[in-house]
């Protein structure tokens, strides 16, 4: 019997899950690895410890569930989180850790290029928008930045290059990823100069630019024997965690839209076309030569619900958040839809799409004596969400939108799901227990064998049985309250810079205190 | 409440507890100048606050005190009053000489009847912490007044009672320690800075109970909550840590494989040969030799 392997290398975990040639689940597992924040906005990772973790878990996985059972290993898939640069020296060996694409330090490059006349050109060659997650502007900031690592740079890479290049000796990026660092021509899938020049590199130091379904080439001969898999195990590039959500929530034609929220967020849509954008508020990606990705990213997703939680739940349990997140949640669902007039805007680490607004900050609105805690609760579930519609409104300009797919631990909390439905007003449906990358990338690599004859035929395959039906009264008022959302969140904008100014400020005081508090001790 | 102060080779009361250095209490109704200079000693130092505001300075931090509030003072700290006076209020307070073994960990003395482990931990746990206050542990004040109580009335058993006593505040005041550096909320944030202490002491022969102990939790909660968070059990995970460290080591070409060895938290070279070979294929001088020779 055999078996497609999917390695989906995450924000903070890489995830293994084995699959019958039909798509089932044989076995899955995961390793968590550590985000080191060593300054405001920084977010990186150590590049040896992902590939260990991911090495451990796959060799778990094989030596608990596959080998045992006696399944063949047809392929090995990977998918991966957008956005990240890893610089590695003449050797392959890395030039300190990975940056994340949740690393903001590239802010003053990201409006030095926006303000400059050639952003346009970048933004519709790239389809990329200009924001520091962009590895375009993280390349130019360590150029701009720490001089002696740009210059012992050979290679920029993504993660997913490093550990594939680890296995196999090979320096390869897939357009998905590629497509999703600011640097690559997505209409004629090559390298796109100005923006090279902007960043201050050569094609060269870039990895090669490969077809989703590339093999990466063989698996050294180490991994072969700890593995105990054979030489000829087909390694598959594979695409983005973004591009293969896409695929594996069934979402491929026309008049669909799918939401992912995890701890943050996406509406997305796919087509034959770039979605050109005046405001260049969306991204492009590329999945295959003539099938793109579109949609817009938000920061505040699931992970706002989070920290609500952490600040305002009972916890009657030490470190129990599900279960305290269950109890506000069925607190929540005896309040009204809209609240009784509490809104919520959940802009608390700045936001991406629709307003592409770094300095945004959260705002509880309408506030009168009646209000309780309950309210609160539920205010704040309905403005992550109303964040989530206000993207899938601007993308309602360039698509028309029949019926939504959803996935993603927050989003398809039933909830949270039936929410969704009202404000859209639309059907959803929506598949529990889904883990929607792995089942993208099984996708992509039973076509790449042949079982499926092409993305299309395979996404076509995906049942979405559950189905939540919008709710008239609910929908009419989450669109009262929706138009004074959507006004605040653009009316702020001075407000928010000011206080965003306010807060750098007491941060870095705060910041300087501990120096010289330090430096006492000393 | 009494006011009183025992002193080892003053107090007859102390005779049979080497270890208690000091034990008192004291109400202060009246400020006298420079008589709570700073100074440095060889014991830990137990301070209970009864009453009062008490502006303190411990260890290079200035610290308030209140009713309820402990000041906890490790040896070689220097604690006491930067204006140099014991401001008005109550107190009770108490000295124990500690064992000090060569590595800088302090364990308790023969006459506790922790266990090995469990001391060791608690000598961990203490020296990781340094923030010198814990806040409502009342429960401390009681204990040092049954101490005082089982001193002066001798009663039958008083000996081992004392004892007992001791190393429950020693307890109670690490679980505090820990506690309060972890609200029990966020795990993702308590495992967050665990993995930064493990960092930090990575050659260290860490237990999962001083694991467990760092992010304040008992160890079957722990092992399932990062089994369940990472994937990995506590001990595979900081394996996970140790060999991605080797690797960048390996990766350079002027450390010893001995060396490395031992930075990361391996027994002996042996050992670390071993685990890296069953996790990735290679030696790690295979590792190291097929790096160097890449390209």
């Amino acid at each position: 019997m055999k078996c497609i392997i999917t390695i989906e290398l995450g924000t903070n975990a890489v995830r293994v899950f084995a699959f019958d040639l039909k798509g089932n689940v044989i076995g899955s597992m995961k390793g968590h690895y550590h985000t080191f924040h060593t300054g405001p906005d920084y977010s990186e990772q150590d590049p040896e410890q992902i590939f260990i973790t991911m090495l451990y878990v796959l060799k778990n996985l094989l030596n608990e569930v596959i080998h045992p059972k006696k399944y063949e290993v047809a392929s090995i898939c990977f998918s991966a989180s957008m956005h990240s640069v890893l610089a590695v020296d003449k050797n392959g060996v890395p030039l300190g850790n990975a940056i994340t694409w949740a690393d903001n330090r590239a802010k003053k490059e990201a409006q030095e290029l926006k303000g400059s006349p050639g952003a346009k050109k970048i933004y519709t060659a790239t389809g990329t928008p200009i924001h520091p997650m962009s590895p375009l502007l993280k390349i130019a900031w360590i150029k701009n930045n720490n001089r002696e690592r740009f210059a012992l740079t050979s290679k920029f890479l993504s993660i997913k290059s490093y550990i594939i290049q680890q296995l196999t000796g090979e320096y390869l990026i897939d357009y998905s990823l590629a497509s999703a660092t600011g640097l690559l021509n997505i209409h004629t899938i090559k390298w796109e100069t100005g923006a090279l020049d902007f960043a201050g590199i050569q094609p060269d130091m870039l990895p090669d630019l490969v077809p989703v379904f590339a093999s990466a080439g063989k698996l050294k001969k180490a991994y072969q024997n700890s593995l105990n898999l054979p030489a000829d195990t087909k390694i598959i590039v594979g695409s983005s965690d973004g591009c293969l959500a896409t695929l594996g929530a069934g979402i491929w034609s026309e008049g669909k839209a799918t939401i992912t929220i995890e701890d943050s967020g996406a509406v997305r849509v796919v087509g034959k076309k770039v979605l050109q954008d005046e405001k260049q508020r969306f991204f492009n990606y590329l999945l295959t030569e003539d099938c793109y990705v579109s949609g817009g990213p938000t920061n505040n997703g699931g992970i706002i619900f989070e920290w609500f939680t952490k600040q305002f739940g009972d916890f009657k349990n030490p470190f129990d958040e599900e279960q305290s997140m269950e109890e506000l949640i069925a607190e929540a669902s005896k309040v009204p839809a809209g609240s009784d007039g509490l809104l919520f805007l959940p802009y608390l680490l700045g936001e991406r799409a629709p307003i592409w607004n770094a300095n945004a900050r959260g705002v509880y609105f309408g506030l009168n004596i009646k209000h309780e805690r309950r309210h609160f609760i539920r205010a704040t579930i309905e403005g992550i969400l109303y964040e989530i519609y206000s993207i899938g409104k601007i993308l309602e300009e360039h698509r028309s939108i029949h019926s939504l797919s959803i996935n993603g631990s927050f989003a398809s909390i039933p909830f949270c799901t039936q929410i969704i439905a009202d404000i859209f007003n639309k059907p959803v449906s929506l598949r529990a227990d889904y883990h929607s990358v792995g089942v993208g990338a099984f996708l992509l690599s039973a076509t790449e064998m042949g079982i499926y004859k092409s993305l299309d035929e395979a996404a076509k395959t995906i049942e979405l049985p559950d189905t939540y039906l919008p709710g008239e009264n609910n929908h009419a008022a989450y669109s009262s309250y929706f138009s004074i959302f959507e006004k605040l969140s653009t009316k702020l904008s001075d407000e928010f810079e000011a206080i965003a100014t306010l807060q750098q400020k007491s941060a870095e005081s705060t910041e300087n205190d501990k120096v010289v508090s330090k430096m006492k001790l000393t | 409440m009494n006011q009183f102060v025992l002193q080892q080779g003053h107090s007859p009361e102390l005779e049979l507890f080497p270890h208690i250095v000091e034990l008192g209490a004291k109400k202060n109704s009246a400020i006298q100048l420079n008589s709570f200079p700073e100074s440095a000693t060889d014991t830990i130092r137990i301070y209970y606050v009864n009453d009062g505001k008490f502006e303190w300075h411990i260890h290079g931090h200035s610290c308030l005190l209140y009713p309820g509030d402990v000041a906890l003072i490790l040896p070689g700290q220097s604690f006491g009053s930067q204006k140099g006076f014991l401001e008005i209020g109550s107190l009770s307070w108490m000295h124990i000489a500690i064992g000090k073994l060569d590595n800088g960990k302090m364990v308790p003395g023969k006459w506790s009847s922790l266990s090995e482990s469990e001391s060791m931990t608690i000598g961990k746990i203490l020296l990781l912490n340094n923030s010198g206050v814990l806040s409502k542990l009342n429960e401390a004040g009681r204990i040092l007044q049954y101490i005082q109580g089982e001193l002066f009335n001798q009663q039958i058993g008083y000996c081992t009672r004392v004892n007992q006593l001791i190393d429950e505040l020693l307890i109670i005041i690490t679980r505090q320690l820990t506690r309060q550096s972890n609200p029990a909320r966020d795990f993702p944030k308590a495992f967050m800075q665990l993995e930064q202490t493990l960092r930090q002491n990575l050659s260290h022969q860490w237990t999962v109970e001083e694991m467990a102990a760092i992010v304040g939790m008992g160890t079957t909660l722990f092992n399932e909550k990062v089994k369940n968070y990472s994937g990995f059990s506590p001990i595979n995970y900081l394996i996970n840590i140790r060999i991605s460290e080797a690797i960048k080591l390996l990766k350079k070409e002027d450390i010893s494989l001995t060396d490395i060895a031992l930075d990361t938290g391996f027994y002996s070279s042996q050992h670390f040969s071993t685990t890296f070979k069953k996790l990735t294929g290679y030696t790690p001088s295979e590792f190291r030799k097929n790096h160097l020779r890449n390209n």
